[in-house]
């Protein structure tokens, strides 16, 4: 009977990796992603809604005498918020504070009108010609969204014929006075 | 003498060795890691101009396929093409319309002629215009651009901004 050969395991014994193919693979995948990298993140502002929040917008649309919201924004008397209801306006004042525009009040009383009048999404804007662009930017961002994530809105879903929840405030941003002489 | 000998001797000695390439690779690995992170899927990529300080936003809207507009505080500029001059913030009497100061007429011209020449391209159908404008800049010198872009049968504006609060 031949006995079979123990084969010696040496359990403590060290081996070293082979790395170059690992390291062939990342100098090519590295000016691969350096090419499409994009440094400097640059995003645009437009309306791109959830699907109800659309439809809620085309409904406001569809009213005969449907209530608007805008904005005037002057560098001097700071910004009126105008809601036109069956003809009638109500206007809020949001007066300038230490030089510069009141953005902590104006979204606060942007919440509380999108509370009173969930239906109005679009906001129309009417900036004076000295305001910079950067404050414009800035006033859209405080319309768009409520800032606080658990401020929550009620949109009537035709789909699943029920309300809704969504923190889009005034998405629909229009510059009024664009074509005025 | 002898110390010159031995040293020789070494150079002179054929022997092979392995790269220690450990260290390459961690560096490597959070390269790629970095790299993936900055990784952009946008449909259009967008080059900042120079000249402009683009205004931050809360806006995370990918840009789309759109004629490129860039307004700084001293051109107008259509891709790279220079297409008016502005001096103070205003843009030079000979560039607007006598009767409309509102009305950019170079500005005009260029669209007009892009959309007669691909009339059939999606984003010159749909009017789309993606504009960088320096963050200081008054809204009256954006709003001539708006209403020349608009009476050219753009009117799907987007602005375009820098990521942050």
């Amino acid at each position: 009977m031949r006995r079979a050969r123990k084969i010696k395991v040496d359990h403590n014994s060290e081996f070293e990796l082979d790395l170059a193919p690992l390291l062939a693979v990342m100098v090519k995948l590295v000016p691969v992603l350096l090419i499409s990298s994009a440094f400097v993140q640059m995003m645009v502002i437009e309306t791109q809604l959830p699907q109800v929040v659309s439809q809620a917008i085309e409904r406001q649309d569809q009213q005969p005498n449907p209530k608007t919201l805008s904005l005037e924004i002057d560098q001097k008397d700071g910004i009126h918020i105008v809601v036109t209801e069956k003809g009638k306006e109500k206007v809020e004042t949001v007066p300038m504070k230490n030089g510069g525009f009141d953005f902590d009040t104006l979204h606060a009383k942007l919440v509380t009108v999108k509370k009173t009048h969930p239906e109005i999404f679009k906001i129309e804007i009417s900036p004076s010609g000295s305001v910079p662009y950067k404050e414009i930017v800035r006033i859209m961002d405080e319309a768009r969204q409520a800032r606080d994530n658990s401020v929550k809105f009620p949109v009537f879903d035709t789909k699943q014929g029920k309300d809704v929840e969504t923190n889009y405030m005034f998405p629909e941003i229009i510059f009024a006075n664009t074509m005025e002489g | 003498m002898s110390r010159r000998r031995r040293a020789e001797f070494d150079t002179k000695k054929k022997s092979t060795f392995a790269l220690n390439i450990t260290s390459m690779t961690d560096m490597f690995t959070i390269l790629l890691v970095f790299l993936l992170q900055s990784y952009s899927t946008a449909e259009v990529q967008l080059t900042p101009e120079s000249e402009i300080r683009l205004p931050t936003s809360a806006s995370f809207t990918n840009p789309t396929m759109a004629i490129k507009l860039s307004l700084s505080g001293t051109a107008l500029k259509m891709d790279e093409t220079k297409i008016a001059d502005i001096k103070n913030n205003t843009f030079l009497p000979k560039d607007l319309e006598d009767s409309d100061t509102n009305f950019i007429k170079p500005l005009f011209q260029e669209l007009d002629k892009l959309a007669k020449a691909s009339p059939e391209e999606k984003h010159i159908k749909e009017g789309r215009i993606l504009l960088q404008a320096d963050r200081e800049l008054p809204y009256s010198t954006l709003r001539k651009v708006m209403y020349t872009a608009s009476m050219a049968g753009f009117p799907q504006l987007k602005l375009v901004t820098l990521v942050g609060e």
